[in-house]
């Protein structure tokens, strides 16, 4: 059984009433289904919108359109968190471009992250991101790749405490700085951790994940799809012949709903340039999600290709 | 710190689509044209330089090539690439300072230009051929919109491959310090190409390999 995604995404307007399983501390926001901040109670869609590389289009009017248009049914779809880093070029004033286009939508939740290893100038980076945005300020900010955490970290302390952010996190990528990210869960009040996590790196599993839910940390993952490379690699394989138990139509969905099955995950952030790819995305947080037992057998078909 | 490193491909690099780049490569020769006729008559001017002995086309020369690297710092780096490539504050810097040194070697062109007939002078005049009339025509064999295609004095790597055609050519002294910033940047282009998977990445690795090449050669 061999499904595109351009296919599945024809048939995105048939089979969205499949039963849904609840979950625990689990709820449904906007028809998507969603998780609880831990140490807030806030609930998060299970599928947010990362902007590495997609999102770095310069100056070029047709581009920056083409990423408003994803925004705007990344909102449509029931989307709430945006994730962006000053690392990513021009994304920032690309994601600002799109929310002036739709208005600034009242769910938005706006992630960002610092990434100067010079601390003393932090706060101007993140004015600075903050205008790039248009909005009042962020709801997380994040160390991005530990840069400086141990200074960067009491200075957004200090933020939340005055109301100038309303969560702190840390980030890391592809596997990087696990030790010192545990560290930094294990002794610092954060509020959420960014790490990368996909059907074939898992070594979060190990640690990250289960600290995550001991210390109700919440967890954001990163390069859901390997940057796309997950998907070329598979997109011309066949989808197991018991998929429809995963609740995924595509691989894709398939990929996405292995992750935020997890019950530590509160939020993978998938990024693309195509609204199709979005809604896509966004279908995978609705329906039902693959218990662990199947988790393993996901696993175990994709180790097998 | 090595183990970490270990972690990172060529890919982890790029933070930029090809798409995107090429686009903005297209959109920048549509509002130069047809400027780009302007440095490719100054190029002739460098070829002419070469194919004499003199003194003044040698100067001429450097002064085109000086000029061509400002252009491209300014118009291509610092206006247009540095919008999607952060890195590019750094490349405008460098390609800057390039143009100051080929400014200075003015001063350096009174030395005897290396024989007519010698190997290395013939083979830096190819180089000089290959970023001048084979460049623009990359695009055709990569797979490419004709309107990306990359010409001397407008975009950076066929001006570093004139540029290093020109030096090995006719110049005989302090090449150790006008060499380098040309080398780097076509080692980075290639690199960034390779990321992309682009096909036209072997070019600046060809034109690396013949400055080497060159350099080797005595006569």
């Amino acid at each position: 059984m061999t499904i595109t995604r351009r296919a599945v995404v024809r048939g995105l307007g048939i089979g969205m009433s499949m039963p849904f399983m609840a979950r625990p501390a689990m709820s449904q926001a906007a028809g998507l289904m969603a998780r609880s901040i831990p140490k807030t109670g806030e609930a998060l869609p299970l599928v947010g919108l990362g902007t590495w590389i997609t999102f770095n289009v310069g100056d070029d009017s047709v581009l920056m359109d083409e990423c408003a248009a994803v925004i705007a049914a990344f909102f449509e779809g029931g989307g709430r968190m945006i994730d962006c880093s000053p690392m990513y070029g021009s994304s920032q004033p690309t994601i600002g471009h799109g929310l002036a286009r739709i208005g600034y939508p009242e769910r938005l939740f706006s992630a960002e992250k610092v990434w100067i290893s010079d601390t003393s100038g932090g706060a101007a980076q993140i004015e600075a991101s903050r205008e790039h945005w248009g909005v009042a300020r962020f709801d997380l900010m994040q160390v991005h790749n530990l840069v400086s955490w141990d200074e960067h970290l009491p200075a957004l302390f200090s933020m939340k405490a005055s109301g100038r952010l309303r969560y702190v996190g840390i980030t890391t990528s592809e596997g990087r700085r696990h030790r010192e990210i545990e560290q930094v869960m294990a002794s610092e009040p954060i509020d959420f951790v960014q790490i990368t996590y996909n059907i074939l790196d898992r070594a979060v599993e190990e640690r990250i994940l289960p600290l995550a839910q001991e210390k109700r940390v919440a967890v954001i993952v990163n390069r859901p799809f390997r940057q796309g490379d997950l998907i070329r690699r598979f997109e011309d394989a066949p989808l197991p012949d018991w998929v429809a138990e995963t609740g995924a139509r595509s691989w894709a969905q398939f990929l996405l709903k292995f992750i935020i099955s997890h019950p530590a995950v509160t939020c993978a952030i998938p990024a693309t340039t195509r609204v199709d790819h979005v809604r896509e995305n966004l279908e995978a947080a609705r329906g039902i999600l693959p218990d662990e037992k199947l988790r393993k057998r996901m696993t175990a078909y994709v180790e097998a290709l | 710190m090595m183990a970490e490193w270990a972690t990172y491909t060529l890919a982890d690099f790029l933070m930029f689509s090809p798409r995107v780049y090429f686009r903005l490569v297209e959109r920048y020769n549509q509002g130069l044209w047809p400027f780009q006729l302007v440095f490719i008559a100054g190029a002739l001017a460098v070829l002419f330089a070469t194919a004499t002995d003199g003194r003044r086309a040698r100067a001429a020369a450097m002064a085109t090539l000086s000029v061509a690297w400002f252009f491209c710092a300014w118009q291509f780096l610092w206006l247009r690439y540095s919008t999607i490539n952060w890195a590019m504050s750094y490349g405008t810097a460098a390609f800057m300072l390039q143009s100051g040194l080929l400014l200075l070697a003015i001063l350096w062109t009174d030395r005897a230009a290396l024989p007519a007939n010698s190997l290395r002078r013939r083979g830096g005049i190819g180089l000089m051929v290959f970023g001048l009339l084979a460049y623009p025509f990359l695009p055709l064999i990569a797979g490419r919109a004709p309107a990306s295609a990359e010409s001397f004095g407008t975009m950076p790597d066929p001006t570093a491959a004139v540029t290093l055609g020109a030096l090995v050519a006719f110049l005989s002294q302090k090449l150790w310090l006008l060499l380098p910033i040309p080398l780097l940047w076509c080692a980075f282009s290639a690199l960034t190409l390779l990321a992309m998977e682009d096909f036209g990445a072997w070019a600046p690795f060809v034109v690396i390999l013949t400055t080497f090449a060159l350099l080797l050669v005595r006569r």
